[in-house]
């Protein structure tokens, strides 16, 4: 009996541009239809999709649209000035009718049931948030939302939220100054969970705020922008990775990525951004000690020592074993 | 980050298929799920409704009580309750005790199945009901079961996930070519889905087949595909291509969690030929009610092994993929309900 080849890929699909329109000053919406009618694939809220502009334009856009709509994915998105091809892109190339592939749906910012939640919202960092939103008012949790951005002009679906009424406060920084967060964060509520997105400034003040404040766990946020981390000195070291599932052993030289070293061994492994901010390659990891360097774990994630996203983080011990 | 197969909670945020659309009616109808105990019945126009079945008065369940018109009255003390599970009156005075309702769950009909939501209910309308058309369809012909496993939920669901327990547990059901050769297994996921796919090289179509399509068709080309839509659906397409024609097959598995050791399973098989054929539903129906017998112990003797020696360690071959995402998307799904236990932390 030869050996079943097995492949593990994420669900992809090409879909079409059914509108591009403003929504917000920089912001595009695109709403992505699915013409073959097989339907596209639940998700929840918090999850983000690839778009796959180019051979290596691949960028993640948090979903903003109806969970429920088996017919249509929705994301925005702002153009950065120093755009590194994506957004610049997805205002310039992409109109009605355009095609796009679109890969996952992908979940790693998922809404926690809880009694109370804070979120809070910095500029396009609204979108996940929008139906998180919607399914804390469904479950009839307590919550209140803290918007951020420039303008109000830049702010993106201040027209859907003004239905919450005073459960929102929009904060733009020419009118208010920039987020107090000790007014938003200063009084932590046992049973209340956080959930920020936005740039890496508001993610980084709100960390530091929180750190020491809010019990563990409680705050949870997601960046679309791979962490500043310091560059080792000395230059990168190799290291031996055990694949303990499939039982190899193999070479990690300081130039390669694990990630490329388990995929030379004609092992199948999910990955997509390559920065240690999507978490599609995140593996479990039994032993050595781990060197993080990605976007996704939290400290305590970190901390654990049981998962890794292989695509930048690497071992700082000799020896790595993951249960791959 | 490696579950093992134990028991695991069931997700409460999830649509379980609970009976058959023709099972509901104007009676009332008593079943379990997710370890509550459910009542459904219709109304006099036809919604069906489903309702905790206990007397928010005493221990006593309402299905053995009446239906009249559309409100439910307990047998015992005849506290009568309406469809959002409101208490409306009591015999014996005329104000009804505040905190006299039980608890109604949302309820969605569709391709002949009652879904019901047993989670938050606020959070049932932001979930999708999985779409099962060929069990409605015009086109299309099929037999059904029901069976009561005492074995986790999640067992069954690695069981349909694992590519290679057909043609052992079933030989003579499945085709020729599955059991001769072992074509290339693509394994596609997103956030709470998991797709296997393998495409067999020509090979006779089984023996039952052959004689249900009338004639012998050569050898065909079949494309098998399993579907983990959610925790309450596992489905199967085998779709076969042959000179001159195909024939697709439907396994749809509707799992429901009755409590931590017990699960229903209510198995459908539909076919898209030898729609007019007698005889063609009572030998399906036969065989597959002979199938799924043989899952059934399987699962059982599975799950007693883990009851008796506990979860032990695993060997995973590449295969297993899609039973392992299957796990992860089950962890990920209690982890957003806040459910503490793990599949790889059992707490029993």
């Amino acid at each position: 009996m030869t050996e079943t080849r097995t492949t593990l890929r994420e669900h992809e699909s090409e879909l079409v541009v059914a509108s591009a329109t403003a929504a917000a000053d920089g912001v595009r919406e695109l709403r992505l239809v699915d013409e073959s009618g097989t339907g596209l694939p639940p998700w929840t809220p918090g999850a983000h999709v690839d778009l796959v502009l180019g051979d290596d334009l691949v960028r993640q856009y948090s979903l903003c649209g109806d969970p429920t709509d088996p017919s249509s994915f929705t994301v925005a998105v702002l153009r950065e000035p120093e755009s590194r091809g994506g957004s610049s892109y997805v205002h310039e190339q992409l109109t009605e009718g355009s095609r796009v592939t679109v890969r996952g749906p992908r979940n790693h910012f998922p809404l926690v049931s809880a009694p109370h939640y804070r979120f809070i919202a910095g500029g396009i960092g609204i979108t996940p948030l929008l139906p998180m939103i919607a399914m804390a008012e469904a479950s009839g949790a307590e919550w209140s939302l803290s918007y951020g951005g420039r303008t109000r002009a830049s702010m993106a679906y201040l027209d859907r939220l003004a239905a919450y009424g005073d459960r929102v406060h929009v904060y733009p920084t020419d009118e208010c100054g920039p987020l107090d967060l000790p007014a938003i964060l200063g009084d932590p509520v046992p049973g209340t969970l956080v959930y920020v997105c936005g740039p890496e400034g508001l993610l980084g003040a709100v960390e530091d705020f929180c750190s020491g404040r809010w019990p563990d766990g409680a705050l949870h946020l997601e960046r679309f922008a791979a962490k500043q981390t310091e560059s080792p000195t000395g230059g990168e070291r190799s290291f031996e990775l055990v694949l303990a599932g499939s039982g190899v052993t193999l070479e990690v030289p300081p130039d390669r990525s694990v990630f490329d070293v388990i995929q030379d061994a004609g092992i199948s492994v999910l990955g997509s951004c390559h920065e240690g901010i999507c978490g599609t390659c995140e593996q479990a990891v039994l032993e050595g000690e781990v060197d993080h360097r990605d976007s996704v774990l939290n400290e305590s994630e970190q901390a654990a020592n049981d998962a890794m996203m292989v695509c930048v983080s690497r071992c700082l011990s000799d020896r790595l074993v993951l249960d791959l | 980050m490696s579950p093992t197969a134990s028991p695991a909670p069931a997700p409460a945020d999830c649509w379980y298929a609970l009976a058959s659309s023709s099972e509901v009616g104007r009676h009332l109808f008593p079943l379990r799920a997710l370890g509550a105990p459910v009542v459904l019945y219709r109304t006099e126009d036809g919604t069906a409704v489903a309702l905790e079945d206990r007397c928010a008065h005493r221990a006593f369940p309402l299905s053995a009580g009446t239906l009249d018109g559309d409100l439910v009255s307990c047998g015992l003390c005849g506290f009568a309750y309406d469809t959002d599970g409101q208490c409306v009156s009591v015999p014996t005075q005329p104000r009804v005790p505040f905190g006299a309702h039980v608890a109604a769950y949302p309820v969605q009909e569709r391709d002949g199945l009652v879904w019901v939501w047993l989670g938050e209910s606020g959070r049932a309308r932001l979930h999708r009901v999985p779409e099962l058309p060929w069990l409605t369809d015009d086109g299309w012909a099929g037999v059904e079961g029901t069976a009561e496993v005492a074995a986790g939920y999640l067992l069954l669901h690695e069981n349909f996930a694992d590519v290679t327990q057909v043609p052992f547990v079933a030989p003579e059901i499945a085709p020729a070519a599955l059991a001769g050769s072992t074509p290339p297994l693509e394994v596609v996921v997103t956030e709470t889905t998991v797709e296997l796919r393998r495409e067999f090289p020509p090979a006779p179509l089984p023996g039952w087949q052959t004689e249900l399509l009338g004639a012998d068709v050569g050898d065909a080309t079949t494309v098998q595909g399993g579907f983990f839509l959610s925790p309450a659906v596992w489905a199967d397409h085998w779709d076969a291509t042959y000179a001159g024609g195909a024939a697709r097959l439907r396994f749809t598995q509707l799992v429901t969690p009755v409590d931590d050791a017990l699960s229903r399973l209510h198995w459908r098989v539909s076919r898209d030929f030898a729609l007019v054929d007698p005889d063609a539903d009572a030998r399906m129906h036969a065989m597959f009610q002979d199938y799924y017998a043989r899952v059934r112990a399987a699962m059982e003797t599975a799950q007693r092994v883990l009851d008796v020696d506990g979860p032990g360690p695993e060997v995973n071959v590449a295969a297993d993929v899609a039973a392992l995402r299957v796990r992860e998307i089950v962890v990920g799904m209690l982890a957003e309900e806040g459910v503490a236990a793990r599949p790889d932390h059992p707490s029993t």
